[in-house]
């Protein structure tokens, strides 16, 4: 480079360095770990454990990928669609070097720090969560502050603080009051009428991953069974994992369980919930996702329910069949999965609410990837039942 | 007899005396092993009683709908899957442990579950199957394949030195060690819910049987077993050494040959239905030889009855711990079968 060309590009980075809307300043976060880390904010360079954590960072920020200097390869791994998505709307996330293969143990610490990240941002999830002493330990000692954020173990009680979090390590605050401000209103909305109308709760079964095992892997209150019970539901696996209300984690033994066929015959459920995802494309299982085709989604659902045992179900007969996207389990825009939950548990009483509705509000005030395609599917109604 | 001098007349008095005590062990541990599968047929979480499934099982009519599924594609197909893996793999650890003059081989030590379960993984990890195999029964064919293979493998192996057991043992455990290892990467390279799918596989299940695959083990089962009976004599003979056996008249190559077949054929159709169980083809041979000792006529039954009978209580457990959650079979066997065979080798000690 000549001198006079880096003298160019000196006094350029003076001028960008000045109009930088929020100089750097530190700042101390109080974690979902319960951890006070201090560090130096806004950051410029993010070290991301679970890929799919992307989606959150692109709800506070227009460019996403020109802050991210690692991330894990979970999101390609697991929804090529969604993540070929992303790479269309932020080209620059080919040049980011991928850490883990998206798991916890393929996790190279070496990688990250030769990575040089303002900030490592863990989620536990397909990440190193905040039982990887041993990671949290390297990077802390090798200077890189680890904040911890979660949308999936306790969904209900951490998406919130987490956005807020992001927020301030992104220093785009306000923006992240917006979309807590939207996400509670919707939340609320379901909450309140809940509690005011104290309806009879219908038995639920949540399968999980459907139709890629025999039935039925079901989720307790954790992950995507957190959003049973708020939307008004009994979740039937909760019986059998003896499961506490409270705040669960996903450290305890039987935070879910393979119920046995037997069982879910002898509860016979009220409604029926799969869920599903690209990555069931390969296994045979319920699709749903960006981009897929809603005939090709209740095709797969039909198929799993009418597997003998489940073709018998009372959720069967009556046409309470019902499939939703599995990656609400881990994103920060999960209230859709109440919503849409809270609709097919109480019909009535959610009559005007309108999850279609609010997809397109979030992705037209909210996710520079707008979300098109199946995120929640039901089979007809039986004509001689509806109404019941 | 009469013309027998009087000390002859005691020793052939006293062969029949164990003969007939043998007979009757052997079925008692039959009448052992249809008890328990009767118990594990009665047993689940719904309310059904086993005197209404039984009625079920003759009047279809008089259940309903969900009580038939419960009955048909459910307790039946599971209680009598573990029923007939027990038998064959106790069955094919029997003959193993004589044809290599081994009392640690098995199935499983030998690598032939490692390999089916490497044949299961290619298919849940990478969906490699067999061409022309509908992608329903691509775990199933790939298990059975690899495992029948892994055993051809281990004979021809075996038979460039010669017909000692032992090279075929160490051919075995370089199977294991190496199947185990490619399995490994599988699980390494394998999505979260692939990998999920195939611990759940190695654990061993009969929560996928139906009665189409009860239906085939049963009738490997039932054409392999009388041949393993036709030959058991000779098989009695072999455990008196591959020279003394020989002297007997007994073709040994081909007496192994035959018998690694069978063993071939009865763990690959087991471990392709359910997945890996990985004790009962080892304890159940030892429990029956410490009932019945080494005579094959009543050595090979009482090895099935054993097998069976573990199984079944082992498939009961797995439905009682946690009722309404499937535990793998395959974690409770050892649980039930080690006090089973810890006790006998105590009493047998004692006694002694």
């Amino acid at each position: 480079m000549k001198p006079s060309s880096l003298i160019g590009a000196l006094i350029a980075w003076l001028f960008v360095a000045a109009a930088a809307p929020a100089a750097a300043a530190t700042i101390t976060v109080h974690d979902i770990a319960g951890r006070d880390v201090t560090l130096e904010a806004p950051v410029k360079r993010i070290l991301l454990g679970e890929g799919r954590q992307l989606v959150a960072l692109a709800l506070l920020h227009p460019h996403p990928a020109s802050l991210l200097v690692a991330w894990s390869a979970d999101m390609r791994r697991q929804d090529e669609r969604l993540y070929d998505l992303y790479r269309a709307k932020f080209p620059l996330l080919d040049r980011v070097p991928f850490v883990s293969r998206g798991s916890p143990d393929t996790f190279s610490v070496e990688q990250a720090l030769a990575a040089a990240p303002d900030v490592a941002i863990l989620s536990g999830g397909y990440g190193p969560s905040r039982r990887s002493d041993d990671v949290v330990h390297k990077l802390e000692a090798a200077g890189i502050p680890v904040v911890f954020i979660d949308f999936v173990e306790d969904p209900l009680t951490n998406t919130v603080p987490s956005m807020r979090i992001l927020g301030r390590l992104l220093g785009q605050e306000a923006r992240a009051e917006q979309f807590i401000a939207f996400y509670q209103s919707h939340m609320d909305r379901i909450t309140t009428r809940l509690a005011a109308a104290r309806p009879a709760l219908p038995n639920v079964l949540m399968h999980a991953h459907a139709g890629h095992m025999e039935c039925c892997n079901s989720p307790g209150r954790v992950t995507i069974g957190a959003f049973i019970d708020i939307a008004g539901g009994h979740n039937i696996a909760v019986d059998v994992l003896k499961q506490p209300a409270g705040r669960p984690s996903l450290d305890e033994t039987m935070a879910r369980g393979q119920l046995s066929l037997e069982y879910v015959m002898a509860r016979d459920p009220d409604i029926y919930v799969g869920t599903g995802g690209m990555h069931l494309q390969a296994l045979g299982g319920l699709v749903l996702g960006p981009g897929v085709d809603p005939a090709i989604s209740r095709e797969d659902l039909a198929k799993v329910v009418s597997k003998p045992g489940l073709d018998g179900l009372r959720a069967v007969r009556t046409g309470r069949v019902h499939g939703i996207w599995h990656l609400f389990n881990n994103v920060p825009f999960n209230f859709l999965a109440v919503e849409v939950m809270a609709k097919w548990f109480h019909p009535e009483l959610f009559k005007d609410v309108d999850p279609d509705e609010s997809l397109r509000e979030l992705n037209s005030r909210f996710l520079p990837v707008p979300l098109v395609g199946t995120f929640w599917i039901s089979l007809d109604q039986k004509p001689t039942e509806r109404g019941r | 007899m009469s013309d027998l001098t009087a000390p002859a007349q005691s020793i052939v008095a006293g062969h029949l005396r164990r003969t007939r005590r043998r007979a009757a062990v052997v079925v008692l541990l039959g009448i052992a092993a249809i008890a328990a599968l009767q118990l594990d047929f009665g047993t689940g979480p719904s309310s059904l009683t086993t005197a209404e499934l039984l009625r079920g099982l003759f009047d279809p009519s008089s259940l309903g709908r969900s009580s038939a599924v419960i009955l048909w594609e459910i307790r039946l197909p599971q209680a009598l899957m573990a029923a007939l893996v027990g038998a064959a793999l106790a069955v094919a650890g029997a003959e193993l442990q004589t044809v290599l003059a081994n009392p640690l081989a098995s199935p499983f030590t030998l690598g032939m579950s490692s390999a089916a379960t490497f044949g299961a993984a290619l298919a849940i990890v990478l969906g490699i199957g067999i061409p022309g195999v509908p992608r329903i029964g691509i775990i199933s064919t790939n298990a059975f394949v690899f495992a029948f293979g892994s055993a051809l493998l281990i004979q021809v192996l075996g038979r460039l030195r010669g017909t000692d057991g032992q090279t075929q043992v160490l051919f075995g455990i370089a199977l294991f060690f190496t199947f185990n290892a490619l399995v490994a990467i599988m699980q390494f390279i394998a999505t979260e819910q692939a990998l999920q799918q195939l611990v759940f596989w190695t654990m061993g299940s009969v929560t996928r049987a139906n009665m189409q695959s009860v239906a085939v083990l049963g009738v490997v089962v039932v054409l392999t077993f009388p041949l393993a009976m036709a030959s058991s004599w000779q098989l009695t003979a072999l455990r008196l050494g591959q020279d003394r056996a020989s002297s007997f008249g007994v073709n040994v190559r081909r007496l192994k040959l035959f018998a690694l077949l069978r063993i071939s054929i009865l763990t690959g159709a087991a471990v392709a239905f359910v997945g890996t169980i990985a004790f009962i083809g080892l304890v159940g041979p030892h429990i029956a030889r410490l009932l019945v000792g080494e005579d094959h006529r009543f050595f090979l039954p009482a090895s099935a009855c054993a097998g069976a009978l573990v199984l079944s209580l082992a498939s009961c457990a797995s439905k009682l711990i946690i009722p309404g959650i499937v535990l793998p079979i395959g974690l409770v066997t050892s649980l039930i079968g080690v006090p089973f065979f810890l006790a006998l080798i105590l009493i047998r000690r004692g006694r002694e």
